[in-house]
């Protein structure tokens, strides 16, 4: 079977393996095949004729996508790239997702559906009728509104996080606010990373289409959920297009575009705060050193974790599709966590804050840290 | 009979043992361009299922190769054996607890799965590491640092691994477990622990390590020199040692990979010097002051253009990161590599890198230049693309004159990746018959039947003529 990959970017891996221990599902398993170099090992072997079967299918499916072997690989090896391919692949000749994983990623596009969604489950939840070990957070019934300040820059709210986490980005919007800055909150669904990473490359293309066209003219584009921005910077090559690759070049994490403005003054909070750096944001952004430049200021200490920005084990839809090995990764973070003894952890992506929540730590987003010290008439309680 | 992989499951249990062709192809390698292919594989979590495996093996009459992470450099990990009758790998990747840690007698043990840079880090706040510190110390485990008596660029002044291991526990074939070494500096009897240090998994599988801790240096400086010509950087080299001053790592790049580390990771390594020097000098902070000054002092007089002091612990972890992934960021160039190892005396180091250009390119292939310049431990490797008919060729001929020039110089087969299957059959190039023979009077005593790693170290041909075939691909 021939995988949707580039020749000259699968040969590229030399099997030094200084990839390993970066790999989450690696330091797990201690197994090749569910490693970075043995995934690629595997991928060679299936495009030079090795027959696909569903050993093939499982060890790409357990991977994350963090992208942790990516930043550590000295050879350059694009595996977030190699991994797609491979995953388009598979949804092409072997029916490798489901159609109900598909109507979900499809779903998520279409966001008053969601949102209506969303608040029945909410209902059902406080009626007791949502078993608790599908993990979901307490969701909320109502949300807060987010109004439109001016067009120095668009704020992109996206499809699961702004039905569940609004007040993130109302801080967001206070935050970027308090810099001086005219707003625009922009909701035009998913984003587009989820089906991406599925291997579903005309549902992305589908939504990252319709998020390009919702956020016209030049202002910058930003983004207060890493794993959205990521795929947001890569539009340029997901959708082929000049306008496309100009969208992408606008795209910011909110710290990284805070970062660039003068930081209004705040109060500094009592807290120890440690950064737990969303992969998308460290990996494949590489932007995650503004978080702490954002942060600093309003807070009495940022503390790192000692873990080498090991993945948490969420990865977008990844603790949902693999509950078991998302908690086995998770227990790695929960111990550098409490190693680093904060009061507060730190995250820019809603999956991470999700899945560490559920396991008991106390997760903010940074902007709700900041917006906190800055005080304020805006009730920002979640 | 039951198949070996029934054995195997009933031993260890479903989840730790692999059976699956594609899966099995993916133990076919290590980091080296050799390959073999498995029988079965499999992850024991201690000794006795390590006896386990062993005992089914051998029920089996299959031989064992233990693999750590799989990073090694001489194809030690690489399974061989005639088709029906492929090796089990035993990876110890599971066996990766720190079992006790001994602050007081800066000593810990450590099953042999714990990666070399995790143990540094977990001692750290004691105010230890551990000293071996190979390049690829982020992946590579404490077992395979052992078994391949590894060594890196603080070795200089730390030593290899030999110095770092008190004792070991190990498993051997037939299924007993010993345990070679002791705490006692002088252990009484024969040094059974300095035989099994660097027997590259042919003795048995070490299955817990005792290992000496050293104290974090109290002052560290890390200096980077750049030089107009190779030369006067391997000058530099023998001047600083002649002066008394023994840094904890002298590191040596040529251009060519000097472009291609800092294309990675950017850490302003001079891309137009023809070969920079990476120095690091550690101890009191008085003695280090004036050691740094020394180098300084006589890398300019040998013609640096600039020497610069790494300013702070992020400098200079970035210039380590960027010497320790020379070997990977020159994928960037060229799709495969093969990696030299080989030892000449300092003195005729500049002599021999000139020798090893010309072979490169006389054969026509790329070649690039990483040392460990202050023990003479060379690094070319040869850039190639297997895809092109013939690269492969030239490089393996290419490779065969370096080795040959270096043992001209007087330096021998391998620094410190190990011999493994790649340089078994050069070793007849160093050791006579009789050498030999007394090599493997020794391997049988530990292992009578070769049941670990058969194929591996020495040449099967030297004791009783049996020349196995090796499956194709392997390039030995
Ligand atoms: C990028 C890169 C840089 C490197 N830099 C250096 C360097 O600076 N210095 C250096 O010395 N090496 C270096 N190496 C080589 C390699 O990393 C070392 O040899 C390392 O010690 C191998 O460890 P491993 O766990 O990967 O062992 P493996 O490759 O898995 O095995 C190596 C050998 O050890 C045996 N073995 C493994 N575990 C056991 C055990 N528990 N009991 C008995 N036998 C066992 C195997 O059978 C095999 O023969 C480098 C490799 C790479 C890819
Ligand atoms: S992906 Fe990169 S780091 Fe990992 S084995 Fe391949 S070349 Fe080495
Ligand atoms: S993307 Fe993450 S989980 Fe997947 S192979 Fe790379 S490091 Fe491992």
């Amino acid at each position: 079977m021939r995988l949707e990959v580039d020749d000259d970017e699968l040969a590229a891996c030399v099997s030094c393996g200084l990839c390993l221990p970066h790999c989450p599902t690696y330091r797990v398993t201690g197994e090749e095949s569910a490693s970075p170099r043995g995934r690629i090992a595997a991928m060679r072997a299936v495009h030079a004729g090795a027959e696909a079967g569903p050993a093939f299918t499982s060890f790409m499916d357990l991977c994350v996508q963090c992208r942790g072997c990516e930043a550590a690989c000295p050879s350059g090896v694009p595996f977030g790239r190699l991994m797609e391919g491979a995953r388009r692949t598979l949804v092409a000749e072997r029916r490798y997702q489901p159609w109900w994983r598909r109507a979900g990623y499809r779903l998520l596009g279409h966001h008053r559906l969601l949102l209506a969604a969303s608040s029945a489950a909410a209902l059902a939840q406080r009626a007791g009728l949502v078993p608790a070990r599908l993990g979901l957070p307490r969701l909320p019934v109502r949300r807060p509104r987010l109004d439109a300040s001016g067009t120095d820059a668009w704020l992109f709210t996206g499809c699961v996080m702004d039905a569940w986490m609004r007040p993130t980005h109302a801080a967001a919007l206070r935050a970027m606010e308090a810099t001086g800055a005219g707003v625009t909150p922009v909701g035009a669904g998913c984003c587009g990373a989820l089906a991406e990473h599925a291997g579903l490359a005309e549902v992305a293309g589908g939504q990252a289409a319709r998020v390009v066209a919702s956020m016209t003219g030049t202002a910058p584009v930003v983004v207060d959920s890493a794993g959205c921005g990521a795929v947001m910077k890569d539009y340029g090559r997901l959708l082929g297009t000049p306008g496309a690759q100009a969208f992408a070049g606008r795209v910011m994490d909110v710290s990284e575009w805070l970062a660039t403005r003068p930081l209004p003054t705040g109060r500094r909070l009592p807290l120890r705060v440690a950064v737990q750096d969303p992969c998308h944001l460290r990996h494949v952004q590489r932007a995650h050193a503004h978080v702490r430049t954002v942060l600093t200021p309003y807070v009495e200490e940022v503390v790192e974790l000692d873990d080498d920005g090991l993945c948490c084990g969420a990865g977008g839809a990844y603790a949902t599709v693999h509950p078991d090995m998302a908690a086995r990764i998770r227990a790695l973070k929960l111990e550098a966590i409490a190693g680093a003894r904060p009061d507060v952890v730190a995250s820019s992506n809603p999956g991470c804050a999700m899945h560490l929540a559920a396991a008991g730590v106390v997760v903010r987003h940074p902007v709700e840290i900041i917006a906190e010290a800055l005080g304020g008439p805006e009730a920002l309680g979640g | 009979m039951r198949t070996l992989l029934e054995d195997l499951t009933a031993a260890l249990g479903a989840g730790a043992v692999k059976g699956d062709p594609l899966e099995l192809a993916l133990y076919a390698r290590d980091a080296s361009v050799m390959e073999g292919s498995a029988g079965c594989v499999c992850f024991p979590t201690d000794a006795a299922q390590v006896q386990a495996v062993v005992g089914v093996a051998r029920a089996h009459g299959r031989s064992v190769v233990p693999r750590g992470s799989g990073t090694g450099l001489a194809g030690g990990a690489v399974p061989i054996g005639k088709p029906g009758a492929e090796p089990v790998v035993v990876v110890t990747t599971r066996m990766n607890r720190i079992l006790s840690v001994d602050a007081a007698a800066r000593t810990a043990w450590v099953e042999p799965g714990v990666l070399n840079l995790d143990l540094s880090r977990a001692v750290a706040h004691l105010g230890l590491h551990f000293a071996p510190d190979p390049s690829s110390q982020q992946a590579c485990s404490v077992g395979g640092n052992v078994a391949n008596n590894s060594g890196g660029p603080h070795c200089l002044a730390y030593g290899v691994t030999t110095a770092h291991v008190l004792a070991v526990e190990v498993v051997l074939s037939d299924g007993s477990v010993a345990r070679l070494g002791g705490t006692d500096p002088d252990p009484t009897g024969y040094d059974l622990r300095g035989a099994f240090v660097g027997s590259e998994g042919t003795m048995g599988l070490a299955t817990a390590v005792l290992v000496r801790l050293t104290p974090l240096p109290p002052a560290v400086r890390t200096l980077l020199a750049d030089f107009p010509s190779a030369e006067s950087a391997a000058e530099t080299v023998s001047a600083v040692i002649a002066a008394g001053v023994v840094p904890a790592a002298l590191e040596m790049m040529d251009q060519r990979i000097t472009v291609a580390v800092e294309d990675f990771v950017h850490a302003g390594f001079p891309t137009d010097a023809a070969a920079v020097l990476l120095a690091e000098i550690d101890g009191l902070p008085g003695g280090v002051d004036a050691a740094v000054a020394t180098v300084v002092e006589l890398a300019r007089r040998h013609g640096a253009r600039q020497v610069r002091v790494a300013a702070d612990e992020a400098e200079r972890a970035l210039l380590w990161k960027g010497r320790k992934s020379a070997f990977g960021a020159v994928a960037r160039i060229a799709p495969d590599y093969y990696l030299h190892d080989a030892v000449v005396p300092r003195t005729r180091l500049s002599e021999v890198l000139q020798r090893v250009y010309e072979i490169a390119d006389a054969n026509h292939v790329g070649v690039m230049n990483v040392f460990h310049a202050g023990d003479g431990n060379l690094h070319p490797l040869f850039l190639f693309d297997r895809r092109v008919p013939g690269a492969l060729e030239r490089v393996h001929e290419a490779a065969g004159e370096v080795l040959r020039i270096c043992l001209d110089a007087g330096g021998v087969l391998s620094g410190e990746h190990g011999i493994g299957l790649e340089k078994r059959d050069y070793m007849p190039l160093l050791f006579s018959e009789d050498d030999l023979a007394a090599q493997d009077a020794l391997r049988r005593a530990f292992d009578p039947e070769r049941l670990f790693n058969p194929d591996k170290v020495l040449p099967s041909g030297s004791r009783c003529g049996d020349i196995r075939s090796l499956p194709e691909g392997v390039w030995v």
